[in-house]
């Protein structure tokens, strides 16, 4: 099980790269969001990989079960918790993301980057 | 066995997610990759992980996805 | 155990979540927040020092290895936490009110943004557990997106999408490094973790370690907008309302602080820490003068500056000396005030005329002498003119790099400095003193009185601090001694 266990980070840090690559050159914004969420996927799973125990047990103490062996054998819950908390504020940021992506849609009839984000940079162009 | 099917369905997923011109399968597609990163985490030994990932990373976030496309336009380009 | 240490956090928190459920009630409201304001500066000076341990847990010490480990989310509350978030609750309590009595129905969301990113920043500065910290972080980006999209100026929400992708590539980073360093030690305690670098437990020589030291540190540029991130951040200052500038600001500040006081205490075993973050302050202060002389907008100028006295900041902490790092602690808390009493300052010329462009401006003396004078004040603060506040950090920065052996650094921030005071007063002489161009117009709008009685508190503080640094030095330099 140890190899399984190396392949999933190195899934964890392909499933990081692609979500860099197409958050930085995807044109299309919504196509960027989606490779956000990627990048945060991928942490979390390198994160949640951390935690686990190989051959062992799922972190929660049933009754009957003998405490020595469980704080042997049980994967590390820290991680676990961490990971909670985060998809949870990636799925907050997505959403206000796309309702900003929404509004400016109505403003440029396009979701292409270039037209949607070159604006500000224009309006400098033009102050000096 | 299971772990590396999992593993070429996420990843294989993100990419069609991010090739695709129409972008409600490419939302639909990243339920797919979010679900399967939901197994594994239950294979990792991680089920409440697993559970928060299944409902909010394979059903919230592409209907997100979706309910924004649907406000905005399907095809990239 | 003290009960009033997370109250610091709870009551912004809930007070903003009450406010943006209740909006529709207008004059309760505003009372509330009026009242919620206040308090936000009585609670750090009326609370004792001390640590809390969420949940009651105590630390446990370890029988096999002797090793202390807390199980608990930890918020320390020293000196340091104290000066910062009564600093803090006095700027909210000042933005609020100024909000409160420019528009007559107020926003419950937009009340509960500045809330959000009040209590998101004193978490930040109490807490004592690297992975909280970073929730937090996320939070605030989410609160400054908010207040900056909130905005009535034109391309405010471009800026804050921009922002948001930024900070959304660049908060994952930031977890992996976390996650690095979660799994080199096994907690996310910053104690412990310092406690296992420094004792060799850790192999500090380990590709892995340094990995950690650069993910976490990406994520503490974009946090406080130093290069490559100055732009994007002095951008959001300029789309965002003055008031709401002048809050996003001090945001900036505390959470760069808090931060790399964070990295310092574990990564400061490592030589290459203290390269990273002075070179990154030098770039900072380099590219935020030039960028200000060349702007025309004096928003943007305004950010610009900030963004280079930010560098001073991290000059102070990455020299490394417990006399640098107060001077740099010192410099934050004076950056704070005075570029708030600028942001307010400012806008306040944008209400009256309703003209950011420096060029189109002119001869307002005649027609603003309080505001004109007090910002005069607040620039010549920033410049580090005596015997202002700024003065006396800066030659304390200037002391401390030179008692390091960096005679170089030194008269770099010297020449900074004086590239700030002649941006400020080109500025100051185009906007205030010039003749006024024919087609500006002026008459008839007065600067609200709720803004000159901001910028009139801050100025207090100004030079109060310019005349008796004392009474904050001491009380940093001890914190600084339990650091090291």
């Amino acid at each position: 099980m140890a190899y399984v266990h190396i392949t999933i980070l190195f899934t964890a840090a392909l499933l990081i790269i692609i979500g860099l690559y197409s958050a930085i050159f995807i044109d299309n914004i919504i196509k960027k969001i989606i490779g956000i969420s990627f990048i945060e996927e991928g942490v979390n799973l390198f994160i949640v990989a951390l935690g686990y125990a190989p051959d062992g047990v799922v972190p929660i103490i049933m009754p009957g079960m003998d405490p020595a062996w469980f704080a042997a054998n049980a994967a590390y819950p820290l991680p676990f918790g961490l990971v909670l908390t985060s998809i949870v504020i990636g799925a907050s940021t997505l959403a206000v993301m796309l309702a900003l992506v929404m509004v400016l849609y109505r403003r440029y009839g396009t979701l292409s980057t270039k037209v949607m984000l070159a604006d500000t940079s224009k309006q400098e162009e033009y102050n000096e | 066995m299971l772990e590396f099917i999992l593993m070429i369905i996420m990843v294989g997923s993100a990419i069609l997610a991010l090739i695709q011109k129409d972008l409600l399968k490419a939302a639909i597609l990243t339920g797919f990759s979010a679900g399967a990163i939901a197994f594994l985490f239950q294979l990792l030994l991680a089920p409440d992980v697993a559970l928060t990932q299944a409902i909010v990373g394979a059903v919230i976030v592409p209907v997100f996805i979706a309910l924004a496309v649907k406000k905005t336009q399907r095809s990239d380009g | 155990m003290n009960e009033l240490i997370p109250l610091m956090v709870i009551v912004p928190l809930m007070a903003g979540l009450l406010i943006s459920a209740f909006s529709k009630f207008n004059k309760a409201t505003k009372i509330f927040a009026f009242v919620v304001a206040i308090c936000l500066p009585i609670i750090p000076l009326a609370s004792n020092y001390g640590l809390h341990y969420f949940g009651g847990y105590e630390p446990i010490m370890d029988n096999v290895t002797n090793v202390m480990f807390h199980p608990a989310i930890t918020y320390s509350f020293t000196f340091l936490q104290q000066i910062f978030i009564g600093m803090i609750g006095i700027l909210t309590f000042l933005v609020v009110f100024i909000y409160l009595t420019k528009y007559k129905e107020v926003s419950g969301p937009y009340l509960f943004l500045l809330f959000l990113g009040t209590a998101a920043v004193t978490a930040m500065l109490l807490t004592d557990d690297i992975f909280h910290m970073f929730v937090f972080f996320e939070i605030l980006a989410l609160a400054q997106v908010g207040i900056v999209a909130a905005s009535s100026i034109d391309y405010s929400y471009e800026m804050a999408l921009k922002y948001m992708i930024l900070g959304s590539i660049g908060s994952p980073i930031m977890l992996l490094g976390i996650g690095f360093l979660l799994a080199l030690t096994g907690s996310v305690n910053v104690t412990d973790i310092a406690y296992a670098v420094h004792n060799g437990l850790v192999n500090i020589t380990s590709p892995v370690f340094l990995l950690s030291l650069g993910l976490i540190f990406f994520g503490w540029l974009y946090a406080s907008g130093l290069p490559p991130f100055h732009t994007i951040k002095s951008g959001i200052y300029s789309k965002a309302e003055p008031h709401g500038a002048a809050l996003l600001q001090s945001f900036t500040v505390i959470s760069m602080i808090s931060i790399v006081l964070i990295m310092f205490r574990i990564y400061s075993v490592l030589p290459i820490f203290e390269v990273l973050v002075v070179f990154f302050s030098i770039l900072a202060m380099i590219l935020g003068v030039s960028l200000a002389l060349t702007q025309t907008d004096f928003r943007r100028m305004i950010g610009f500056l900030a963004v280079g006295e930010l560098g001073f900041i991290g000059l102070g902490i990455g020299l490394g000396t417990p006399y640098a790092i107060t001077a740099g602690l010192f410099q934050a808390l004076n950056e704070i005030i005075i570029t708030a009493l600028l942001f307010i300052g400012f806008g306040a010329i944008v209400n009256a005329t309703n003209e950011v462009d420096t060029r189109k401006l002119g001869g307002l003396l005649a027609y603003h002498p309080k505001v004109s004078i007090m910002l005069l004040i607040g620039g010549l603060a920033m410049a580090g003119v005596p015997p202002l506040s700024g003065f006396q950090s800066k030659l304390m920065l200037v002391q401390a790099s030179l008692s390091c052996g960096y005679p170089e650094i030194s008269i770099l921030a010297i020449m900074v400095s004086i590239a700030t005071f002649v941006v400020f007063v080109k500025t100051f002489y185009t906007m205030f003193l010039r003749p006024k161009p024919n087609d500006l117009e002026v008459e008839g709008k007065d600067v609200p009185r709720a803004m000159v009685f901001a910028m009139g508190i801050l100025l207090i503080i100004i030079v109060l601090l310019g005349i008796f640094p004392d009474i904050v030095i001491k009380g940093i330099s001890t914190f600084v001694g339990g650091i090291l």
